[in-house]
């Protein structure tokens, strides 16, 4: 429909996505952004578009390339089951009680679930551990640095 | 056994058969959980003299929590949690985002297996939300384990 060879096309887009992931990745701002283009030798009106592409799509592009970046597995969700266990094949009568939990990981797009069990104390003691751990966020250590580094 | 000094003399097939039964008789009445009479009057059964049995008592009463708790380790269950370390990151820049500040909590659930050595430890990384959730769901079970209890 163009009456464009193939190649000029596909230039043309990996050129034009070049453009806008690097600019989305620096988060350049828009008279950096123009500046840039305005090497290129493209007329005002060409220039005025890909700058407005360039603000409409900068967030999700920045979301969508978040997403790359080399990642562990994250946490989805926790199943959990109080269970006691009475006897065994080793020991009759007993009354020992333990946490079954199931964890619910995400790795690229992968669930995987893993069956998991503990002990009561070890349960208060992961609790008391992990409290902290939110605790820190709110400490004033971690809020001057997030505050400074934006 | 079969080096003890005391023990020399006695032919060892016959050591090994007499520390075979004794071991089996321990484990039996450690098992189910058997008290002082039961084991008195199957030891009379098997034609030991009393002072003998008064003896086995003693020794076996001075041992029995340790051997219940031993025989109460033996079997399989899931990966057990024995402790959780945590790590808080704030990332400022990553190789395809630049800019990219986000804080987020590293955790580490240190596992083990009960038969085998050890086992990879769990680690993920999750947002304060997320950790909130996990803390959350863990207090609603510590706290129906306390209502457990109280029954």
């Amino acid at each position: 429909k163009l009456n464009i060879g193939v190649d000029t096309i596909q230039h043309g887009v990996e050129g034009l996505v070049y453009l806008l992931t690097e600019s989305s990745k620096l988060m350049i701002s828009e008279v950096d952004f123009q500046d840039s283009i305005n090497v290129l030798g493209f007329s005002d009106e060409l220039n005025k578009s890909l700058l407005q592409l360039y603000l409409d799509n900068r967030k999700e592009i920045r979301s969508i390339l978040g997403e790359l970046a080399p990642r562990l597995p994250s946490y989805h969700s926790l199943e959990w089951r109080l269970d006691v266990q009475l006897a065994s094949r080793s020991l009759r009568q007993q009354i020992k009680p333990a946490v079954t939990m199931k964890l619910h990981l995400n790795q690229n797009e992968d669930q995987t679930a893993q069956v998991l069990q503990t002990d009561p104390a070890t349960l208060l003691h992961l609790i008391q551990q992990l409290e902290q751990a939110l605790g820190e966020m709110k400490m004033n250590h971690c809020r001057r640095i997030v505050r400074n580094m934006k | 056994i079969l080096d003890d000094p005391d023990l020399k003399d006695i032919d060892p097939t016959v050591l090994k058969h007499c520390h075979a039964a004794a071991a089996t008789c321990i484990l039996e009445a450690g098992k189910q959980k058997a008290d002082i009479s039961a084991i008195s009057t199957c030891l009379e059964d098997c034609k030991l003299d009393k002072e003998r049995i008064e003896q086995f008592c003693t020794e076996y009463q001075k041992n029995k929590d340790a051997l219940e708790i031993l025989l109460g380790s033996i079997g399989r269950s899931p990966l057990h949690i024995t402790d959780v370390s945590w790590r808080l990151e704030y990332q400022i820049k990553n190789n395809q985002l630049h800019k990219a500040y986000q804080p987020s909590y590293l955790v580490t659930l240190n596992v083990e297996k009960s038969d085998s050595g050890s086992h990879p430890d769990v680690s993920f990384s999750c947002t304060m939300e997320q950790l909130q959730d996990l803390v959350g769901k863990l207090k609603d079970a510590a706290k129906s384990l306390e209502r457990a209890t109280q029954m």
